[in-house]
């Protein structure tokens, strides 16, 4: 049996959405169902169900072989993992956000502090970091920081906010992750589920 | 529970220490405090480094390191080493067991890795599942052989197949390689380059191997979290996630192998 780790946040949504038009409703409808345990069997899958951030936590340490997380999340941390594939879903941009009219930007804020400051320093720009947890979009609107690093995905949430993106920073997809050990060890298992959902042909 | 483990570490460390005793073997025994230089930290990110009288020290955190740097410092009149020891990595304690070869030839290498396995399936009765292998020149190999980008390398490395794909193309004889299998790359390495010393090695491995009837893996993917290890190296598991023989070439001229007793499975 192997063990994929998984998040039950949007891009749960966006996964089974994917197994349902990829014929692989054995697993979405088995899936649907469990939207309150913290883990499910199908077939020769044990699926777990994870923080997104803990998700390539468990894949490294081995306790999931594979794992669905967005870039965003093994961009900001670095893990010794297996960084296998792009997957089709779970779209979305890192964006330098602010109230309209914002001239410069000397403090930023944003949960993502390491992606934040490779940005800036890529663009030799001298800027402060505050970092937050959630509900980033605040932090300009209340004068702590002259604009935000964010996750945008269809814009809403920074629109509702009165803000405007400033710059997009990078694209981010989920991304299928493997453990470095089990790879070998479990490796026709692991073979048959990636051919299963098309990540290998 | 705990005392049952405390035995059978012991009863390895005196089989395995014999073992190489017997096969001429230097065996050492080093202090846990030892010298150290800023610039090993990118190598044993994990060692604790403590300040006194203007020089620094570490506390053993690889026994491969401490050999090492012996080597460096002092004349030595034998070129194969043996150890059983405690070291503290990022504030835990793990014992390790190894060997270190210096200078060593193919022959003495295989030598050494049979030896290692033989007294495993010996000793303990366990079978071996699967061995792992790579050389970091084979990729080097494919990058001269077709013009490739030194992008390409980190892309490999951390087996990105989906941007691979992107860079390379389908049919590329590269992503066709890391797309497939693991256990089936080394046929298609051996398609191109099966003439070459580094493939010879790895056949001469496996067919030195093939008594143990384990699954033989050749990866380009496939590298040491040590970053010293600077050519061919492996992992050898039980029927177990970790490895519990690990080694490979350092230095252009070491080889070293160490058997894993934290989670390797055997103890």
């Amino acid at each position: 049996m192997i063990t994929v780790a998984l998040t039950k946040g949007r891009l749960f949504k966006d996964f089974l959405k994917y197994m349902d038009e990829n014929d692989l409703a054995n697993y979405s409808t088995a899936l649907e169902g469990e939207t309150r345990s913290l883990y499910t069997i199908v077939n020769d899958v044990k699926f777990i169900f994870a923080k997104g951030p803990d998700v390539p936590t468990y894949v490294e340490s081995g306790v999931a072989d594979l794992g669905i997380v967005g870039s965003d999340i093994i961009t900001e941390n670095p893990f010794n993992i297996l960084n296998v594939s792009q997957l089709p879903f779970g779209d979305c941009h890192f964006s330098v956000a602010a109230l309209p009219d914002q001239e410069s930007f000397g403090v930023i804020a944003t949960k993502y502090t390491n992606i934040a400051k490779a940005h800036f320093k890529n663009k030799k720009q001298d800027i402060s970091l505050i970092h937050l947890n959630g509900s980033v979009e605040l932090a300009p609107l209340l004068g702590l920081s002259d604009g935000i690093v964010d996750i945008v995905q269809t814009g809403s949430t920074l629109k509702d906010n009165g803000l405007v993106e400033y710059e997009k920073i990078m694209d981010i997809h989920a991304r299928l992750i493997a453990n470095k050990r089990t790879f070998y060890t479990k490796e026709d298992e692991i073979y048959g589920f990636l051919t299963e959902i098309g990540v290998i042909e | 529970m705990q005392n049952d483990l405390v035995i059978r570490r012991l009863e390895f460390a005196l089989d395995y220490t014999r073992l190489l005793d017997d096969e001429k073997y230097r065996l050492v025994d080093m202090n846990m405090v030892e010298p150290f230089t800023i610039e090993d930290k990118g190598h044993h990110p994990s060692a604790i480094i403590l300040e006194r009288n203007e020089q620094l020290f570490s506390i053993r955190s690889d026994w491969t390191r401490s050999l090492l740097n012996y080597s460096e410092n002092y004349h030595l009149d034998q070129r194969f080493f043996g150890y059983f020891g405690p070291v503290v990595r990022d504030y835990a304690t793990v014992h390790q067991a190894g060997v270190e070869l210096y200078r060593p030839s193919n022959d003495e290498i295989l030598e050494s890795i049979d030896m290692h396995l033989s007294f495993i399936t010996d000793r303990y009765a366990q079978s071996f599942h699967s061995i792992v292998v790579n050389d970091d020149a084979l990729l080097d190999l494919y990058i001269s052989k077709y013009g490739l980008d030194e992008e390409i390398r980190h892309l490999v490395h951390e087996k990105n197949l989906s941007e691979l794909k992107k860079r390379l193309g389908p049919e590329h004889p590269l992503y066709a390689l890391l797309s497939a299998k693991v256990s089936e790359q080394i046929d298609l390495v051996n398609e191109e380059f099966a003439e070459h010393d580094i493939m010879r090695f790895i056949a001469r491995l496996r067919e030195t191997l093939e008594k143990y009837g384990m699954k033989f893996m050749l990866d380009l993917s496939f590298r040491s979290p040590q970053s010293y290890y600077n050519g061919f190296y492996f992992q050898a598991f039980l029927d177990h996630d970790h490895p519990l023989l690990s080694g490979g070439e350092y230095n252009s001229s070491a080889f070293g192998i160490a058997v894993n007793l934290s989670d390797g499975g055997l103890l």
